[in-house]
């Protein structure tokens, strides 16, 4: 049993209409797993990382979670779609999902935003998910914003709301879809910090980003996106010391100095 | 003292006498605005809809309703009504009661405010953000709890504005039921009650004036109600401090 990763995911295809987004890609997450994806914007990093979790529907290519295949069929359109709901709503509850633009729910307040899924899709009593959502609100530093609703928080709050949120689901692997684009610089930090704290404990994480220090120092395998196929990928230390494609190192003296 | 000689000017007069009337107009809206409410929603989920056969019927009924007036509505219904009396309604005996005003006006009230407010709530719809259903999905929430705790908070936020001026809309519109439905006995609402008046003295201004205070009080009070719901949808953008809504206060543990 210990040698079945959280994640495989092998040969994913995307096609937005006649667009080949991804022209199949494969990973696997082991436990205590950070992976950074880099690459340019189009590179199909971001719609590689929604196909995880199946907010696209992957064209071809197989998900496992914990060695169980995610069930797929074909309807009559020819439109691939995955056939079992639950088997879904499983998955993600399981595979935590942390966006570029937050995507907090307005109306409720930081609190009801962290306990809202533990509750509703896992059925823990109210009491028990305020406690754990406190406890995850402490853990990223915004315990006294509980009772504020996100639009009187900065950018950076919010960003940490949403990854205490993800974690109340207390998720076998995080997904980071450019968790730090939207925020002004000087509120990167304090995510990026936030996650750092995460990856040391051992959370398991594919994280998108443009942050090239974030994936050279704190993950322990980096994969190099170039139009929908993995350009390159191993330890970051080999990937960002001695770049062996030509474009990984163009993109790398693009975004480092 | 003063009181009483009030009521003794005609402008006195009519106001004791159109209270009562003013009740039919306020029984077709407090009647037809609750039941057509929760039909809507239905029309406009049914309107986005990916099934076709269920979009395309809510679209066109909106359509219909939305697109020919309320007058023709009154008087179409009214006639089907009367037509299907001898094979449905007498045999049935239900005839009294489905021919009524007070029951045929409400229904017809309520199709038509069903569909404009369908349009109003699948405008609402479209606009709730994305990200925040994309949210829901990705924490594996079902359909049914996305859309009973993050699309429907947003839909009914952005769709109030809208659906305040159909609530009035609507209100007003009970001034045309009497036009197409017969009046039984004293059962007469504003418009009848003050063309009656009206007959008697040809003072047009005075009686429908006052028809009108009437409609502009009720009115007053339906915008206020509106705008303390206003007020409490937008409690998180604004920070408004409001009334809850909540008879026993949730406790956080």
């Amino acid at each position: 049993m210990t040698d079945v990763p959280i994640l495989n995911i092998k040969n994913i295809h995307k096609c937005f209409g006649e667009l080949e987004v991804l022209h199949g890609i494969s990973l696997t997450a082991n436990p205590g797993d950070v992976i950074s994806l880099i690459g340019s914007s189009g590179s199909g990093k971001s719609t590689f990382l929604r196909c995880i979790n199946l907010l696209e529907t992957p064209d071809q290519g197989d998900i496992e979670l914990d060695g169980q295949a995610i069930q797929f069929s074909t309807n009559r359109a020819g439109k691939r779609t995955a056939s079992d709901a639950r088997q879904v709503q499983a998955l993600r509850s399981r595979i935590a999902m942390v966006f570029q633009q937050f995507n907090l729910w307005s109306h409720m307040t930081v609190l009801q935003n962290v306990t809202e899924a533990p509750v509703c899709v896992q059925g823990l009593s109210r009491a028990e998910a305020n406690d754990i959502g406190m406890e995850f609100l402490e853990k990223v530093g915004i315990a006294d914003k509980a009772d504020l609703y996100p639009a009187f928080m900065s950018g950076g709050q919010q960003q940490r709301a949403a990854i205490a949120r993800a974690l109340a689901m207390r998720p076998e692997a995080i997904l980071f879809d450019e968790p730090t684009s939207a925020l002004d610089p000087e509120l990167v930090g304090e995510v990026l910090a936030v996650m750092r704290q995460l990856a040391e404990e051992g959370t398991t994480m594919i994280v998108v980003t443009h942050e090239m220090s974030f994936a050279r120092d704190v993950s322990n395998k980096a994969l190099f996106l170039h139009n929908g196929l993995i350009e390159e990928q191993g330890e970051p230390a080999q990937l960002f010391g001695s770049p062996e494609s030509l474009r990984l190192q163009q993109f790398l003296s693009s975004t480092m100095n | 003292m003063m009181f009483e000689s009030f009521l003794q000017t005609g402008f006195g007069q009519d106001i004791v006498i159109l209270a009562k009337p003013a009740l039919f107009n306020l029984y077709f809206a407090v009647v037809s605005i609750p039941l057509g409410f929760p039909l809507a929603i239905l029309f406009a989920l049914g309107k986005g809809s990916h099934n076709k056969i269920i979009s395309l019927f809510s679209r066109a009924y909106i359509y219909a309703f939305r697109g020919s007036p309320l007058f023709i509505q009154f008087f179409m219904f009214y006639s089907i009504m009367l037509a299907l009396n001898r094979p449905l309604w007498k045999p049935m005996g239900v005839d009294g009661f489905i021919l009524h005003p007070l029951f045929l006006g409400p229904l017809v009230l309520i199709l038509n405010t069903c569909a404009y407010t369908a349009e109003i709530f699948y405008g609402a719809l479209k606009s709730t953000p994305k990200g925040e259903i994309e949210a829901a999905q990705a924490m594996g929430m079902s359909r049914w709890n996305i859309f009973r705790r993050v699309t429907w908070p947003n839909m009914i936020r952005l769709a109030w504005p809208a659906y305040t001026n159909e609530v009035v809309f609507l209100f007003h519109a009970t001034a045309i039921v009497y036009f197409t439905l017969p009046v039984i006995n004293e059962q007469k609402d504003l418009m009848n009650k003050a063309g009656e008046l009206f007959e008697k003295d040809y003072n047009l201004f005075l009686h429908f004036s006052v028809a009108g205070l009437y409609f502009l009080l009720i009115s007053m009070a339906l915008f206020w109600v509106a705008g303390v719901i206003q007020k409490r949808l937008n409690r998180h953008i604004t920070g408004a401090k409001t009334i809850s809504f909540r008879l026993f206060p949730r406790s956080r543990n």
